[in-house]
């Protein structure tokens, strides 16, 4: 069925290194030349508990794990517990055999092998390499280069154990699985680097954070990159300051994006309505995981995506967009950071813990990404929120000799506070031209993902989901045409018009289908089924496939 | 100094304190000018209250932002572009009730912005609740039978935040208050003000006047500060410490300015590369 696909899961505790060894195991991939989907399942603690990463390759472009896999390694008791399912057919697992004794699997002294290391706790991962390198036929040379290069802290003893263990499991399993090379390497990123780069690509000047899975990394790549790119990147005390520290550096001309789950982007909520009635240009990365409150925080989940459209008190513009891979993530960043500044309004991208923290080959055109210069005062009285026919008024920025105010309260053109009833309604069709003129400006990209099928049924799906759709019809061998749409406010309806009657079928990750509902009320859709996963977990392809075949009969 | 108004219609009630604030801030712009600090490089910013109303009298740039949160924005501006010179202005319940814990962090990082605390000890413009700085019994709408709560010191509580410029000024001494405001600018560091400012619908000038008083001395150290700002009482005026340490903005980027030395995007993209070259 994907017998195209090889797969690789290691399993073990959080502190033993597995999120590492997956790592190392995509990088062997991609060295191969070979298209690479990681994805690392991680629980809320720092020690302990059960962690796995599963890594997918293929010889053509890859876009989700599979949880059948052809290799799994569990470094303890709970993995082989957790994963007994998870091997695919001619599959194979190793299993730790200080642990327990197994029937099925092949059982190496993974425990009593580390302890003869000083640094027992960090072999378990080499461990897992040398495994790897040794089932998919590797010399030893080569494993040992490899991990010279990962692990470099007590080389003469990690290449000492990974000539141990690729020697314990050579004679059962060696060579066991033949990868074909592939054409060139490619980097591999998350999708919260992908986010980072990208609006470093469409001039961002300042980033402000407070820790939030699945967003930190946004703020922890770009903390670590801050110095290189010349940005000043902020960890402040609470989201209210994030957003409100955007806002004021926006004001200065610095293009601000600020990065959230969902209880962080709750309170932000009152800062973007500051930004809607300001028309402060900042980029909000809403990350979103399991909710309500609290709920689900290593997971994935797509139920924020009502609420990002309506945030905020008042009536604004708010641009919310969804990129769908890890490639687009690092474009659609770029751009929706430049949108905010042509159209001077908020602007949210929405995304998952899914494409946030998974990793995958990219293939990027870094030349596609610009930053232009916003509409700018050029002469005469300068007023802020000068009434123009397309709603956006032109920008500067202080030190200048101009009176450049900007207000929270309903305003006049120079904004200064008024409470007149013309002023109030006047200065609200100003803000409203903009969605008009921001229609306008989207018709002529594309903004909505079409694959034409041969099937009589369409899919419509969004944001990271539309990875695993992807990798759902290519291993069933189904064809539906399928419809993504990048934008989902405002959502591009001059372009679903043509399927409003037709046969469709939503994918979503929200128990209650909130695209679906949008797509109804807004695309006056007819849909017949949804299929909804929110157990917090990703679709697993060949899962997908099934219930989609069900669903097309 | 007239050229520092705007125009807009006034609204603050005859005899406000505000109005002392709002006639030493112009006459401190132009003795800042003669300093050297340029006007159009003076930014403000106004929380809500009926102290923030200064936003639109003011003829200076700046944002008019949230209750509680315009503390942020002056960061975000500080940060962004540290050529800028930030005031703050702030109401009692704007600075210490809604928007605290910005107060705090923007003393304890030592942003190089100067806090102006327009104290009146109630939420005036929401009709006279007691706020973080009124005595405890004040009886407001909100609390009928008087409030339960002591009031914070502000002198001691921003010393003990960071604040590497505190002091307290009097609305009715427009002088002492003026040269307060042009030392809070000209100070690198947190500056924060607190101004005694009599809301006449809830308080009496008199009163003020007859309590107001002069720190004889300025501390000279931390430990003297604290002392000072826990046995003076609240109406004590004058400076009550000061001291230097590195500003924020310095130690995340020196003497980098993210907005007018911007990486171009040739740069920005050769380092992309480089970046997903590593990958
Ligand atoms: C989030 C939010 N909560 C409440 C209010 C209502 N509100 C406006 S001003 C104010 C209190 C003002 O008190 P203070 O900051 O001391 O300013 P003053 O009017 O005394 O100058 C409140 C509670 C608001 N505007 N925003
Ligand atoms: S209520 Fe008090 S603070 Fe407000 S304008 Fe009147 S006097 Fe001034
Ligand atoms: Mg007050």
């Amino acid at each position: 069925m994907n017998n195209d696909v090889f797969t690789f899961l290691v399993g073990g505790k959080a502190g033993e290194g597995v999120k590492k060894a997956g790592s190392v195991a995509s990088h062997i991939f991609s060295s191969m030349g070979r298209h690479v989907f990681q994805m690392d399942d991680y629980m809320s603690l720092i020690r302990g508990g059960h962690n796995f990463s599963v890594i997918s390759t293929a010889h053509r472009w890859i876009s989700s794990h599979y949880m059948k896999a052809n290799l799994v390694v569990n470094f303890d008791k709970r993995s082989c517990e957790t994963h007994v399912n998870d091997i695919a057919e001619n599959g194979i697992m190793i299993f730790n055999s200080d642990e327990q004794e197994l029937e099925n699997g092949i059982g190496i002294p993974l425990t009593s092998e580390a302890e003869k290391y000083p640094m027992k706790n960090l072999m378990f991962g080499v461990g897992a390499v040398a495994i790897l390198a040794a089932t998919i036929g590797f010399e030893k040379e080569e494993m040992n280069q490899i991990i010279k290069d990962e692990y470099p802290r007590g080389i003469e003893n990690n290449i000492e154990f990974a000539s141990t263990i690729y020697d314990i499991v050579y004679p059962d399993c060696g060579n066991k699985f033949f990868l074909e090379k592939g054409d060139r390497e490619r980097p591999i990123i998350t999708g919260n680097e992908a986010i980072s780069l990208g609006a470093i690509a469409g001039g961002l000047d300042v980033y402000y954070g407070y820790p939030m899975t699945p967003a930190s990394t946004i703020l922890h790549t770009l903390a670590r990159e801050a110095e290189n790119f010349g940005l000043a990147v902020v960890h402040a005390e609470s989201e209210i300051a994030v957003i409100n520290m955007a806002i004021g550096s926006a004001f200065t001309g610095a293009r601000a994006m600020v990065g959230t789950s969902g209880g962080g982007f709750a309170l932000m909520t009152e800062g973007l309505s500051l930004a809607g009635i300001t028309e402060a240009p900042v980029l909000i990365i809403l990350s979103q995981r399991p909710g309500p409150a609290t709920g689900v925080p290593t997971y994935t989940e797509q139920a924020d995506l009502a609420f990002a459209l309506s945030a905020g008190h008042g009536d604004f513009l708010r641009i919310v967009a969804s990129p769908t891979t890890v490639r687009e993530a690092y474009y659609l960043t770029a751009e929706m950071l430049d949108l905010v500044w042509k159209f001077q309004t908020p602007g949210i991208l929405l995304t998952e813990k899914h494409l946030s923290e998974s990793s995958m080959t990219v293939e990027i055109d870094l030349e596609k990404s610009k930053w232009a210069e916003p509409k700018m005062y050029k002469d005469g009285n300068y007023k802020r929120y000068q009434d123009k026919d397309d709603g956006i008024s032109p920008m500067l920025f202080p030190p200048s000799k101009k009176i450049i105010k900007w207000n929270s309260y309903e305003h006049d053109e120079l904004g200064i506070t008024t409470e007149d009833a013309k002023k109030i309604s006047f200065m609200h069709d100003k803000r409203n031209k903009k969605l008009e003129t921001l229609i306008d400006y989207l018709k002529e990209q594309q903004i909505v993902k079409i694959i034409r099928g041969e099937n009589n049924s369409n899919i419509f799906t969004y944001g990271s989901t539309y990875m695993s759709v992807l990798e759902a019809l290519r291993c069933g061998s189904l064809n539906p045409t399928t419809v993504a749409p990048i934008y989902l406010n405002p959502l591009p309806i001059w372009e679903l018009k043509e399927f409003k009657n037709q046969d469709n079928i939503v994918i979503e990750q929200s128990s209650t289908g909130q695209f679906t509902k949008l797509l109804k009320e807004k695309a006056g859709l007819n849909v017949r089924n949804t299929i909804k996963k929110y157990d917090g977990r990703p679709f697993d392809p060949l899962e997908l496939s099934m219930k989609i075949k069900e669903v097309l009969e | 100094m007239e050229d520092l108004k705007t125009g807009a219609e006034i609204t603050w009630c005859p005899g406000c304190g505000n109005f002392g604030i709002f006639t030493a801030i112009r006459n401190a712009i132009p003795i800042l000018e003669e300093k050297g600090i340029k006007r159009e490089n003076v930014v403000i910013t106004a929380g809500i209250g009926c102290h923030a109303k200064i936003f639109d009298y003011l003829n200076l740039s700046g944002i008019y932002g949230l209750h509680g949160r315009n503390c942020s924005n002056s960061e975000g501006i500080k940060i962004a572009n540290p050529d800028l010179k930030v005031i703050n202005f702030s109401g009692d319940a704007n600075g210490l009730a809604e928007g605290l814990t910005h107060t705090m962090f923007a003393a304890k990082r030592n942003q190089d912005i100067t806090f102006i605390l327009h104290n009146n000890s109630v939420y005036a413009l929401t009709t006279g609740q007691f706020s973080p700085l009124a005595e405890k019994g004040w009886k407001g709408p909100s609390t009928p039978r008087g409030s339960y709560e002591e009031p914070f010191n502000p002198m001691s509580l921003m010393i003990e935040a960071g604040a590497t410029f505190v002091a307290r000024s009097f609305a009715g001494d427009i002088k002492h208050l003026t040269d307060i405001m042009v030392q809070g600018v000209e100070h690198e560091g947190f500056s924060f003000i607190e101004v005694l400012q009599p809301a006449v619908p809830y308080h009496k000038w008199a009163e003020y006047r007859e309590r107001v008083e002069y720190l004889e001395k300025e501390p000279e150290t931390y430990f003297e500060a604290i002392k000072a700002a826990k046995e003076k009482h609240k109406f004590t005026i004058g400076v009550f410490y000061r001291t230097t340490r590195p500003v924020y903005h310095k130690e995340l980027y020196d003497d980098h300015n993210p907005v007018t030395q911007k990486i171009s995007r040739e740069i920005r993209l050769d380092k992309i590369r480089k970046f997903l070259s590593d990958k």
